[in-house]
């Protein structure tokens, strides 16, 4: 026992802050790293959840059926202010197209106090503001609206979730997920739409958190354009959102995005086979959305409060880590020390060795984190440099660090579009040294100033906002290259901002970082298990000794079990709901949803019955077959089987139906050693055991580290 | 905390506030001092751009509330504990009092 106010050496006091800054919301951390991990492949996710779409060929840039494509859009939105193609890429093999209805707003972009993009302004500074707490008239006159927006819907959850997938759509990042979400709420919430669409652009989730907080480039540009881009930009969605607004942080492309977007109507979208150009029509689910959301707002709750508790969260993480690292002496060679079936000792290797690998991941992860929450958590910064100054200014100011738009204005002459676009994709890849193109918008299609603006897939750097990529431009009836705007300068302070930013979200990621990312997040998941693990098995001793453990040890060993094995069940249980509920079920994506959740209330249940044990052994066996059995579930309920998927080259099907093998396989091995162990008896024989892992022995004889015995 | 020695008899129970003295201080006086140093540096750093300061300041919070959570835990008395949060925050208030001066001028 740690005694405060008597001498101490640091790494004691250090020792104590580690063990109960960890355990204290270790559970919530658990599951905030899990799905946070997850979202590294939300897309793949989404495109596995929507069975209908597993058909989409894969065919090179050539034979994708543009000509097709554009006809379907001129059929579709003949009097679109702005088309937009989402190119198939290794994320999401279909063609995406969507739309952006001209707007009486159309120029407001040169009058500043045009009511309109006022008011769209004003909403996006409004969700900022509540994310901030800041104060704002703005936000004053917005929220009502909001409130009843969100209230209008009666059962408030669902609404709730139907605003999430509207959300989703509009952001790029659920390309595929939402999108039929979002049709279907469109539709229902057509009366409404004024408002609500107001209001859902402001709040997308994105916008407000996680860009907004960002404070570098990112940031900046989003709040205001937030509604904007969501449905004008946004649309062109290349795989993660990513891009897409990549564009928009570009000079020219942000202030069209206000242009435009200011009352703009946006339509839905669609996804096309690419090869044939014929429609998908992929099931309505939240898709990896869910998961994504959830490691940072929770679910079912206020938003705010939501963001608050993931937020002080992440500070007990931060605080854990720092102390953590101040506990451990031998960090280099501890790591290369690893001890099974030690017991005790084991778990602290286990715990070091997932901890150090991956040291800097956990820290970068956690403190941008806490960056992408900070103008919710430290609102004295705004406050005190804009002091007597209004938000809306904020937000004007980090504009204004992208340059005007050049876009020129739609002539009225009318002329035909170019069809061949796979000769300008030809063009700017050869310009970028063979950068993919990740999405192309079309704007006043059919005039004769018509623009085709083509943009780079991945952000070319790291240190670059991950929405501001390389574009082209092309005048769409002649097919004329244009002037293409410049990459706005950044300086130090915003590079530091997009690096953060950029390495919590992996905008830049190509395939091998992301992997190296979602590794790092099973590090961190590990790690936090491992430790939460550790707390019991430290003292399993004392509470092997007497006949019944203290209340707390108990709570602690239940809520681990839930919160770790039950989880992944739970988790599991998501995505056989995903195919086992009826795809033309009103209701699916919600059932998706609850279906999660009533299974981790099972869990926990269980887990509170069950000796420790045997609730480890039954859940982890229980998890473990059913993610080792999704790639068959897949197989037979539509989706593309794992064979076929190779064979088919769409390695996003391929690898989630693998990762779930892996670790399906993995949890049943957990689950068996759990099963086969029976604890080093010099000790008392009785009830509480520990779980899976190397080594699992309560064991007395090695030596107990210096930290696990201050911690104990 | 001598007095509290003398006070509660009992080791558990003072050990118990002691523990709880000090996690409310890492809490409050930690976030505390966060926040006066974010508008610190937010309204004291010298960028032209205010995005950038607030940008700047709210990492430089982050990092402070950290280094005071730390503190309180490390430091040997709670009075030390409480010093050490005390004065920085001291010297934030005095600077945004300052700059707040400068301003209206």
């Amino acid at each position: 026992m740690t005694t405060f106010d008597q001498a101490r050496p640091l790494r004691q006091s250090m020792s104590w802050l580690h063990t109960w800054s960890g355990l204290l919301l270790g559970w919530l951390l658990f599951a905030i790293f899990v799905t946070g991990t997850l979202s590294y492949f939300r897309n793949e996710i989404t495109f596995w959840m929507q069975p209908e779409l597993h058909s989409a060929q894969v065919v090179p840039t050539e034979q994708i059926a543009f000509v097709r494509a554009l006809a379907l859009l001129a059929r579709e939105a003949p009097d679109a202010q702005q088309w937009s193609l989402t190119l198939p890429s290794p994320r999401n093999p279909t063609l995406g197209l969507s739309w952006q209805q001209a707007s009486a707003a159309e120029n407001s972009q040169t009058s500043p106090g045009a009511t309109r993009e006022r008011g769209v302004r004003g909403a996006a500074a409004a969700d900022s503001a509540e994310a901030n707490r800041a104060p704002s008239n703005d936000m004053a006159r917005e929220r009502p609206n909001r409130r009843e927006a969100r209230g209008e819907n009666g059962a408030r959850r669902e609404g709730r979730w139907r605003e999430r997938g509207a959300e989703g759509a509009q952001s790029p990042d659920s390309a595929t997920g939402n999108r039929p979400a979002f049709d279907g709420a469109a539709r229902e919430r057509s009366t409404r739409n004024e408002t609500r669409g107001r209001a859902n652009g402001a709040q997308s989730p994105e916008t407000a958190t996680e860009n907004r907080p960002a404070s570098d480039g990112v940031a900046r540009e989003r709040p205001s354009r937030n509604e904007t881009r969501g449905r004008a930009n946004d649309a062109q969605s290349p795989e993660t959102g990513q891009q897409t607004d990549a564009g928009q942080q570009r000079p020219g492309a942000g202030a069209r995005g206000q242009g435009q977007g200011g009352g703009g109507h946006r339509g839905p979208r669609l996804m096309l086979d690419p090869a044939s150009g014929g429609k998908l029509e992929g099931r309505p689910t939240a898709g990896g959305n869910f998961l994504y959301r959830f490691h940072f707002e929770l679910y079912g709750m206020d938003r705010t409060w939501a963001r608050w508790i993931v937020g002080i969260a992440t500070v007990l993480m931060f605080v854990a880590l720092v102390s953590g690292v101040i506990v451990h002496r031998r960090i280099f060679k501890d790591f290369f020390t690893f001890r099974t079936g030690k017991g005790k000792r084991s778990w602290l290797d286990a715990h070091n060795a997932s901890s150090v690998l991956s040291l800097p991941f956990h820290i970068i992860i956690t403190f941008s984190g806490l960056v992408l929450f900070g103008n919710m958590m430290m609102p004295t910064a705004f406050q005190a440099a804009y002091r007597g100054d209004t938000e809306a200014s904020y937000f004007r100011e980090m504009r204004a660090r992208m340059a005007p738009s050049d876009m020129p204005e739609a002539s009225g002459e009318s002329a035909p579009l170019i069809t061949g676009l796979a000769t300008l994709i030809a063009q700017a890849q050869e310009t970028w040294g063979g950068a993919r193109v990740g999405s192309i918008t079309i704007t006043h299609p059919g005039d004769r100033n018509a623009v085709i603006e083509l943009r780079q897939m991945n952000s070319p750097s790291i240190a670059k906002g991950g929405r501001i990529v390389p574009a082209l431009r092309f005048n769409g009836a002649t097919g004329e290259p244009l002037a293409t705007p410049a990459l706005p300068e950044q300086n130090a302070v915003q590079i530091v901002s997009n690096v953060l930013n950029q390495l919590h979200r992996g905008f830049f990621a190509t395939p091998v970082p992301r992997w190296l990312l979602f590794l790092s997040g099973i590090g961190g998941s590990l790690m936090v298990a491992s430790g939460m693990v550790m707390w019991t098995v430290a003292r399993a001793r004392k509470t092997a000794k007497s006949a019944r453990a203290p209340w707390g040890h108990r709570l602690v060993e239940v809520l681990n079990i839930a919160a770790i094995a039950g989880l992944m069940a739970a988790i599991a249980i998501h995505f056989w709901a995903n195919r086992l509920i009826p795809a033309d079920l009103p209701t699916r994506a919600d059932w998706e949803i609850r279906a999660f959740f009533i299974a981790w209330a099972v869990t926990l249940v269980h887990a509170a019955l069950r000796r420790p044990k045997a609730a480890w052994v039954e859940q982890l066996a229980c998890a473990g077959a059913l993610t080792a059995l999704l790639p068959l579930v897949n197989a037979v309920t539509g989706g593309l089987s794992l064979p076929a998927s190779i064979e088919r080259g769409l390695g996003l099907l391929a690898g989630f139906d693998l990762c779930a093998l892996v670790f399906g396989i993995g949890m049943l091995y957990a689950a068996y050693k759990v099963h086969r162990h029976t604890p080093r008896t010099r000790i008392v024989s009785s009830p509480p055991e520990e779980k899976p892992g190397p080594g699992t022995e309560t064991e007395t004889d090695a030596p107990p580290s210096e930290a696990m015995e201050e911690a104990a | 905390m001598k007095t509290l020695d003398l006070l509660i008899a009992n080791p558990s129970a003072r050990h118990r506030i002691k523990v709880g003295l000090r996690t409310g201080l890492a809490a409050f006086g930690g976030y505390g001092l966060a926040l006066l140093g974010a508008a610190a540096f937010a309204a004291g750093l010298p960028f032209d751009s205010r995005p950038d300061a607030v940008s700047l300041a709210i990492m430089i919070g982050f990092v402070l509330q950290l280094i005071a959570i730390i503190w309180v835990f490390a430091a040997a008395t709670i009075g030390r504990a409480t010093l050490g949060l005390a004065i920085p925050a001291a010297l934030f208030g005095l600077w945004l009092l300052l700059l707040k001066a400068m301003q209206t001028s």
